[in-house]
């Protein structure tokens, strides 16, 4: 275990920018239509509740990441197991997220780079962080969150200076009822980006103030999803919810609808620059994750040592992870969320924390 | 060789002696042992372990009329003031008449009490200290009949005179910088800083030459652990020579291979004294006007002197510029060839076709085109550093060819990319310090192929790259990039701002412990108060 230690400032900037990570550029919760922003919106309170499950558990064991306790409140054959599980499923999540990265660079801006160098370039920056360490992750992290806000407001500026919204385009509120909404909460805005979460309490033993953790945590992400709900809605405002719905990137849409002054206009690089920050972080706290959960499993002392093979092998399945992209993300949306991301990160939590909670009054 | 086996013989090394040629290295060529009591015996000692230098002067005479005891003086020429040792030590010594009586013993005493009118005057009993202080400007008295000399301190002789700093120049500020001399270099920050807490500690360093190396820092303001790991790294360094703090940079910093400076180097003695009140160490090498300040951080590079003798606000906004342009000087060839090359639709149209038309007749494609005019401009830049004066204005000629029209109507390069890379020469020369700046020379590269390769996502990822390694470096084990990461909010009010001079509250927290506390509270400047006016 790395001994180096993060405070509470970077927690929040981290959790704020995984939290963006690669999901502002994709039309998250893009079929509630007009009503996206109630869909993140309450994923994001449903997150809440789903964090405050993981915080009771890290409670419980304020010195160990979740591939350890896992094995206290299992026993150690089911423990190891369920490690291993969720070991796993982070090098998935990096694996899916490299991929998403990559497919949009490919798609939107190098038709003729090959992939597979697209993404080996990202990871060999990941994994040159993530070999410098959890500190160096943050304080990377407390430089780009500026930079990122910087880009987020000058963005926002220029979308209200070329007269793009269109308040009209958000109406009528609920106009399929509630229904629409809750399925896509249910089947995308809970578990990405909010329900990932889970990917911190790897983190949680390195904070240096664990009395922080909670409220921060918790503001951290109340704040990215308010960003998130405003940055779709401007989309929607922008762009209308049926293009939004039907766009692979609406983000990059509405920047390139932005014209001022016959001067600033194709700001495509604002685009690229948000998206190559996010998903740096977002591949780079899943990675940690993974690597430090598996140093932890397999007890290996430098956890450093395995940056290099599960680099590589994440960088090969994100390859291997889907033969096309609409595969990708068809994975993504019907299968991912359903039988991997609801079970790791809601019904295992919520099961561990009765067994937990169960064992603690024995 | 042959004589110090005859010396042995003589009289054999007894513990204290080996511990001093272990330390001093120098077992080889100085004699070991302690002096002998005949003068003439180690006036010949002192011949032949010099090799009969003809700068080591001897003058033999003798003390006293009836009863003359024969003593000598030796110095070496050009190191020390003779007018020192005309007036205050041979005149006196030559012409005093002493009683009969007196024994050698007496006569030292009365030498060292009476007749030495020099400021310090010490006993040396070991030939190591007598070659040590004889080297470095002192003038040694051997007297017939005692095994002691006496050590005068002479030192003197030619050094620069205080000039202004040829580099990190400013147009408010003092206008004295540091010379070769490292007495005069710590009187000058002594000058500036008249607190007896200002403490100064020498050791020599390198075996052959001897070095005088000085650590400054403020006793109380410092953080001792910063100070103690400053002098640890120093008393590690066992190299054979030293001839400029470069030397002692590269020995001492924390990470060798990266391309950013881990301390700070200077030749303005206000810069080093505004750095030890905020808690810094510095290493003072003879030999070298420029004095190191360790532990030093990122934005340091980017904060010119004159920030603080300027009102704020023009020194926030000459921080904003300063930060654009260490931006350009990295970037700009990098951004034109990825826009030429891979994303011609982010460029304004007109543009994108004024650039397609000077490129037609250039047979490279952009990421040559800017190499061969990259590779062109360093070639002048080094040209014009080493060249001789008289010379230099042929290579400006010269180069005002190459990076020019000419170049351009040869059908070589396109005029954009001669602008290009005439804004990066000059961002690059605006760059306050020249430590940064090569760091970004180099880096340029990297990022240009980059770009050659990947277009905008190469350049970002560079740039990801490059704060990824600049937020893992340590200088003295604080953060290179704090206090912006970590974020400091006390401190990050000189860092890409400067905040005003009466805001500066603390010093910065991460380089000193003890003692934050910069100013008084209430130092914000009010008008008047207007009943007391009516």
């Amino acid at each position: 275990m790395e001994q180096t230690k993060i405070n509470a400032r970077q927690l929040f900037v981290l959790i704020v920018l995984f939290e963006h990570g690669s999901t502002m550029v994709i039309p998250l919760g893009g079929e509630a239509k007009q009503d996206v922003w109630l869909a993140i919106l309450i994923g994001m309170i449903i997150g809440l509740l789903l964090f405050l499950v993981y915080y009771r558990l890290y409670l419980y064991y304020p010195d160990l990441p979740l591939t350890g306790y896992i094995q206290d409140i299992t026993g150690p054959i089911f423990g190891k197991i369920f490690a291993l599980v969720y070991v796993l499923y982070f090098l998935y999540l990096v694996a899916r997220v490299l991929r998403d990265f990559g497919e949009l660079l490919l798609t939107f801006a190098y038709p003729e780079t090959p992939l597979f160098v697209l993404n080996a370039i990202m990871m060999l920056t990941v994994m040159y962080a993530v070999y410098k360490g959890i500190e160096v992750l943050a304080r990377t992290g407390e430089l780009f969150f500026t930079l990122l806000y910087v880009l987020a407001i000058s963005g926002m500026i220029l979308v209200v200076a070329a007269k793009l919204i269109d308040i009209h385009r958000l109406q009528p509120v609920l106009e399929e009822g509630w229904r629409r909404v809750f399925k896509v909460v249910f089947h995308q805005t809970l578990y990405i980006p909010f329900g990932e979460i889970i990917v911190f309490t790897m983190l949680f033993p390195y904070i240096n103030n664990p009395k922080k953790t909670k409220i921060v945590a918790l503001s951290a992400m109340t704040l990215s999803g308010i960003n998130l709900a405003i940055m779709m809605t401007v989309n929607v405002a922008v762009l209308g919810a049926d293009a939004v719905s039907r766009s692979t990137f609406p983000l990059l849409n509405t920047i390139r609808e932005i014209q001022v002054a016959n001067f600033l206009e194709r700001l495509d690089v604002f685009f690229m620059i948000a998206l190559i920050i996010g998903g740096f972080f977002k591949i780079g706290v899943f990675f940690y994750a993974a690597v430090i959960g598996a140093a932890h499993l397999f007890n290996v002392k430098e956890h450093h040592r395995l940056v290099y093979p599960l680099g590589l092998a994440s960088l090969l399945l994100s390859i291997a992870v889907a033969s096309n992209f609409p595969e990708h993300v068809k994975e993504g949306v019907n299968i991912a969320t359903v039988y991997i991301h609801m079970p790791l990160q809601i019904i295992l939590p919520v099961l561990l924390l009765a067994i937990a909670w169960i064992r603690q009054r024995m | 060789m042959l004589f110090q086996w005859g010396l042995r013989k003589k009289q054999p090394a007894n513990s204290a002696t080996t511990k001093e040629q272990e330390q001093s290295g120098q077992a080889k060529d100085v004699p070991n042992g302690s002096l002998d009591t005949i003068v003439n015996v180690n006036i010949d000692i002192v011949q032949r372990t010099t090799g009969n230098s003809s700068d080591i002067v001897i003058r033999r005479f003798t003390i006293g009329e009836e009863n003359p005891i024969h003593a000598a003086i030796v110095f070496t020429d050009g190191l020390v003031d003779e007018k020192i040792i005309y007036n205050f030590l041979l005149e006196s010594l030559m012409t005093v008449n002493i009683p009969s009586s007196f024994s050698p013993k007496d006569l030292f005493l009365f030498i060292e009490q009476k007749l030495a009118a020099v400021g310090g005057v010490k006993h040396v009993q070991q030939w190591f200290d007598v070659f040590s202080s004889l080297l470095s400007g002192q003038t040694i008295i051997f007297i017939d009949g005692i095994p002691t000399a006496l050590s005068a301190s002479t030192k003197g002789g030619e050094y620069r005179s205080i000039e202004e700093p040829s580099t990190q120049l400013a147009i408010r500020g003092p206008r004295e910088g540091f010379t070769e001399s490292l007495r005069t270099n710590t009187a000058m920050i002594r000058r500036r800083i008249k607190n007896p807490n200002l403490w100064l500690e020498t050791m020599k360093i390198g075996e052959v030459t001897q070095t005088d190396v000085g650590i400054m820092y403020i006793k109380g303001i410092a953080n001792d652990e910063i100070v103690e790991e400053v002098k640890k790294r120093l008393r590690s360094i066992h190299i054979d020579s030293v001839f400029e703090s470069g030397y002692i940079e590269q020995l001492i910093e924390d990470q060798t291979f990266t391309l950013f400076p881990t301390t700070y180097h200077t030749e303005r003695p206000d810069v080093v004294a505004a750095n030890l009140v905020e808690g810094r160490v510095a290493v003072i090498v003879d030999g070298t006007p420029f004095v190191l300040l360790a532990p030093a951080v990122f934005i340091q590079f980017f904060q010119a002197v004159e920030d603080y003798y300027a009102r704020f606000d023009i020194a926030t906004a000459l921080r904003f510029l300063r930060v654009l342009i260490f931006f350009i000087s990295l970037v700009a060839p990098a951004v034109y060839i990825s826009a030429t090359t891979f994303h011609q639709e982010m460029i304004p149209t007109p543009l994108v076709i004024a650039i397609a038309a000077q490129r037609e007749a250039v047979p490279f494609p952009a990421f040559v085109e800017a190499l061969i005019m990259e590779v062109t401009f360093e070639i002048l830049r080094e040209a014009g550093v080493r060249l001789p004066r008289a010379v230099g204005q042929a290579v400006s000629i010269v180069g005002a060819l190459v990076i020019g029209q000419s170049a351009v109507e040869a059908g070589i390069v396109s005029s954009a990319m001669v602008i290009i890379v005439s804004i990066t020469a000059i961002a690059s020369f605006a760059t306050p310090s020249f430590a940064i700046a090569i760091s970004a020379r180099l880096i340029r590269f990297l990022l240009m192929f980059l770009a050659a390769m990947f277009g905008f996502y190469g350049v970002i990822i560079g740039l990801l790259l490059m704060t990824i390694h600049l937020c893992s470096l340590r200088s003295f084990g604080v953060p290179y990039m704090s206090p912006l990461a970590p974020f400091i909010p006390a401190n990050a009010g000189d860092t890409i701002f400067r905040v005003p001079t009466w805001a500066f509250k603390e010093r910065p927290r991460l380089i000193n412990q003890a003692n934050i506390i910069r100013q008084g509270e209430n130092q914000r400047p009010q008008p008047p108060d207007e009943t007391n006016n009516e």
